[in-house]
């Protein structure tokens, strides 16, 4: 099930919040776990029960570390055995297919590939998962109720597409929290405003990139247009949806951090993954990137690291070398910053930017290739190779016909808009304005959202596929 | 308006509107047909075993799945949310069409482009297979005509894709070399054609038909009573559009002739008498198909007053419904034939080509989309 659809939001939701808000403190983790499963199994009941088994893992082996705290071999053994058994069952159901592809290509040999479906989410929940494990390891006191732990990894809000929460996040607030009207204002402001960036703009400019793939002639200015298109379409998405969990966990009493902060404003790569998919980042920062040692080694060991965590960043979005490729490419991007070019970048006031969302929007492009050989065509085309022309009536129609939508979504992808309405909100004049008007246009963005997905079909987010 | 009401405003909005609409989708009656879409909605899947087990959105016939199409077809007001859709997607996103749907001049019209050669090249073929294997030998008298669509007055001009119709036209003319063309572009303009759909009217299109019949040599005065159907004609674009748009209205011609046509249609496999208008389609989900009862692979018109014995085989798509009863004057006997309904290999069992005059009577718009040809 997704956020942006009339299934969710008119039948799901409508009953979780009645039955979320009727009963006492102490079933609310029930009634959150209930739904939750209810919502995974949606996409397939069977998935539902590979979740539970990486929920027993995670409890179980959690609680073997807390009671043999005192034996590090033990407690190790337990820690790895855990997250190796997690990250084996991610590994066959995400990265079989392409192991075997890849071995028919290196070997010749044909070996029959695997009917196995991706679960959604699995990504998350079992980085969460692993994230628990190892923070009990180092430390964490482990959670002796189930069905608490069962509510964090399965929480619908953030189950299929992140931010990947951490256990010590919300650990207090899976036994405490506190409801009220403020928060769950503040939560449905937040649902919303990301339910319109996935709606009304997102999935239009999936919908732009989806028409220009299927054109048969394109031109220089049209490979362009895909390519900015998909780069806001991703962030969109994905921003979309992480504003719409952090906005479910607020109306349901949890603060999730945030996962984007204007990533496209960034001056730098570097500063681009500081603002873009912070969890993950992150995630990969505290159970990858220093565990192997960080900056803390020799340069040589320092590089393979950078290395090891951007090859990891880009295989865990995706069974496909591009997703490599797309992931490396900003490893090298880091590397060369890290070693030459960022003290440079960081004095210039355009070009660092022209830099960046040119590497944000080339990279973009490859990582929304259906293979290599397809992100490389479209590269190619934006710098006019094999002598097509730079433009076309068709190209000119679409950029016409999308030229709102661009304008909208860029500035969007730009703090402006809440710059501006905060401003707004301080002013004596203004302020009692903008007070009245901000519930107008958060029921206009909610019913004109409706609206889309009327008329429109079933929209699966991107990150489904993670 | 300090913070806090302005919260409670914001949960008691919200709560309003979600909890109305979920109880609205739970208890308000189904439609059993969307009329603007005209299409029936998804029912309610079967709540089995088997079909919750399938992986949701993986499999189409899946509970799941099945269950969100049924959730937005049954969704309450569906026609006004798809309003404000097209509505905030022409006027807010400034987006040239909704769903491929414009509306120019004030005539609503769906985007056709680009040119498919290979559909064209398809066509050609088809109707080369149909003259070697049941005309050639037999008749000498065989034309073609093509009907442009809306796009070809209004897209262009307004700024909208259109298809190449002079590559259209050249690919098709010239390729049917054993067929005489009859150019019927100028003798048409976008007032011919209802606003909100795609076809042509039948009281404009009286000079096309007399320029056929006279091509044909077949050209017979005939004096026509303009009848008005008292009933509006929201047409096939007005249900896409979603925008507000004035319904249409059908005006139909009558003449002696035609009100005494014996009309044989093969709708349903077997010959069935039936007229030239059905009143009973004139008020019903699509009142276009009042001409001549709408899709049919096998229409046979019989006019009893006919002063000779020539007959006329037309290979036609919807728009032909509307003029062949303004080319049955000069023939005793009119066959319509849709291939599109047809096996192009069965013609020969139902139809007699000798000495017979034979029209393909196409539209751009199935030229370009011609696999749809059986």
């Amino acid at each position: 099930m997704v956020f942006s659809s009339i299934t969710y939001l008119f039948y799901f939701f409508a009953a979780f919040i009645i039955l979320y808000f009727a009963v006492p403190f102490k079933l609310k983790n029930a009634v959150l776990l209930t739904f939750s499963l209810l919502f995974y199994a949606w996409g397939g009941v069977k998935y539902a029960l590979l979740m539970v088994l990486a929920i027993f893992i995670g409890y179980t082996f959690g609680l073997l570390i807390e009671k043999f705290r005192q034996n590090k071999k033990i407690t190790l053994f337990f820690m790895w055995f855990a997250v190796i058994s997690i990250i084996a069952f991610m590994l066959y159901f995400k990265y079989t297919n392409f192991f075997i592809d890849n071995f028919n290509k290196l070997t010749g040999m044909s070996l029959a590939f695997l009917k196995i479906t991706l679960p959604v989410g699995i990504s998350f929940y079992t980085f969460q998962t692993i994230s628990y494990v190892i923070d009990v390891y180092r430390g964490v006191p482990a959670q002796k109720n189930l069905i608490d732990l069962a509510a964090y990894v399965s929480m619908f809000p953030q189950l299929i597409a992140g931010p990947i929460v951490r256990y010590v996040d919300v650990a207090a607030e899976l036994k405490e929290r506190t409801h009220s009207i403020d928060r769950v204002a503040e939560g449905i402001r937040r649902f919303i405003i990301g339910l319109g960036k996935k709606i009304l703009i997102a999935d239009r400019l999936s919908q732009l990139g989806d028409l220009i793939k299927g054109m048969d002639e394109k031109t220089v200015l049209l490979y362009w247009i895909y390519g900015i298109s998909v780069a806001l379409y991703i962030y969109f998405d994905f921003s979309g949806y992480s504003d719409m969990a952090i906005g479910l966990g607020r109306m349901f009493g949890f603060k999730f951090l945030e996962n984007f902060n204007y990533p496209y404003i960034s001056k730098s790569a570097t500063e681009f993954w500081r603002r873009w998919h912070m969890s993950l980042g992150s995630w990969f920062r505290d159970y990858v990137y220093i565990p192997l040692g960080g900056n803390r080694v020799s340069k040589l060991r320092h590089v393979f690291n950078i290395f090891v965590v951007w090859f990891l960043t880009g295989f865990w979005h995706g069974a496909a070398w591009n997703f490599i490729i797309w992931g490396l490419f900003f490893g090298v991007l880091l590397l060369i910053e890290k070693f030459f070019t960022l003290k440079y970048l960081e004095k210039s006031k355009v070009i660092c930017h022209i830099y960046t969302l040119m590497a944000a929007i080339l990279s973009f492009v490859i990582f929304n290739a259906t293979d290599m050989k397809e992100g490389f065509a479209y590269i190619g085309g934006m710098f006019g190779a094999g002598g097509i022309p730079f433009v076309s009536a068709e190209t000119l129609y679409y950029l016409h016909s999308y030229a709102v939508i661009f304008v909208l979504a860029i500035i969007g992808a730009t703090p402006i808009v809440k710059n501006t309405a905060i401003k707004l909100s301080e002013s004596k004049k203004l302020g009692k304005i903008v007070n009245i008007l901000e519930p107008v246009l958060i029921i206009v963005i909610f019913l004109v959202s409706v609206s889309y997905l009327v008329d429109g079909s079933f929209s699966p987010f991107l990150y489904f596929r993670f | 308006m300090n913070t806090r009401i302005k919260n409670i405003v914001v949960c008691v909005s919200m709560a309003i509107i979600l909890f109305s609409l979920t109880a609205l989708c739970l208890f308000m009656p189904k439609e059993d047909f969307l009329e603007a879409e005209r299409r029936e909605p998804e029912s309610f899947p079967d709540f089995t075993f088997e079909n919750v087990m399938k992986d949701g959105v993986e499999y189409n016939d899946s509970f799941m799945s099945k269950f969100e199409k049924y959730a937005i077809d049954a969704f309450p007001f569906r026609d006004s949310f798809r309003t404000l859709k097209a509505i905030f997607a022409n006027y807010v996103f400034c987006q040239k069409d909704n769903n491929d749907i414009y509306i120019a001049d004030g005539q609503a019209s769906k985007i056709e482009y680009p040119l498919k050669e290979d559909m064209i090249e398809y066509a050609s073929q088809k109707f080369k297979y149909l003259y070697e294997t049941y005309m050639k030998g037999k008749t000498d008298s065989i034309y073609l005509s093509i009907i442009p669509d809306k796009n070809y007055f209004i897209a262009e001009q307004n700024g909208y894709l259109a298809l190449d119709y002079d590559r259209l036209n050249e690919m098709i003319v010239g390729s049917a070399d054993f067929a005489e063309y009859i150019d019927i572009y100028d003798l048409l303009e976008i007032d011919d054609y209802y606003k909100t759909d795609t076809h042509w009217r039948q009281e404009a299109i009286t000079q096309v038909a007399k320029k056929i019949l006279e091509a044909m040599g077949s050209f017979v005065e005939t004096d026509y009573k303009v009848n008005t159907l008292d009933h509006p004609f929201y047409g096939v674009y007005y249900g896409q559009a979603a925008l507000p748009m004035k319904p249409d209205t059908i005006k139909y011609l009558t003449s002696d002739t035609l009100d005494s046509c014996i009309v044989t249609s093969y709708a349903k496999g077997v010959p069935m008498k039936t007229t030239v208008y059905d009143m009973k389609k004139a008020v019903g989900r699509d009142p276009y198909e009042m001409f001549l009862g709408g899709a049919d692979p096998l229409i046979i018109i019989e006019n009893p007053n006919a002063k000779n014995d020539k007959e006329l085989v037309i290979f036609r798509d919807s728009f032909g419904s509307s003029i062949s009863p303004l080319l049955v004057e000069g023939y005793s006997k009119v066959t319509l034939v849709d291939i599109r309904y047809m096996q192009s290999t069965m013609v020969g069992n139902y139809v007699n080509f000798e000495n017979a005059d034979v029209l393909f009577l196409y539209s751009t718009l199935i030229l370009n989309t011609a696999k749809i040809f059986n």
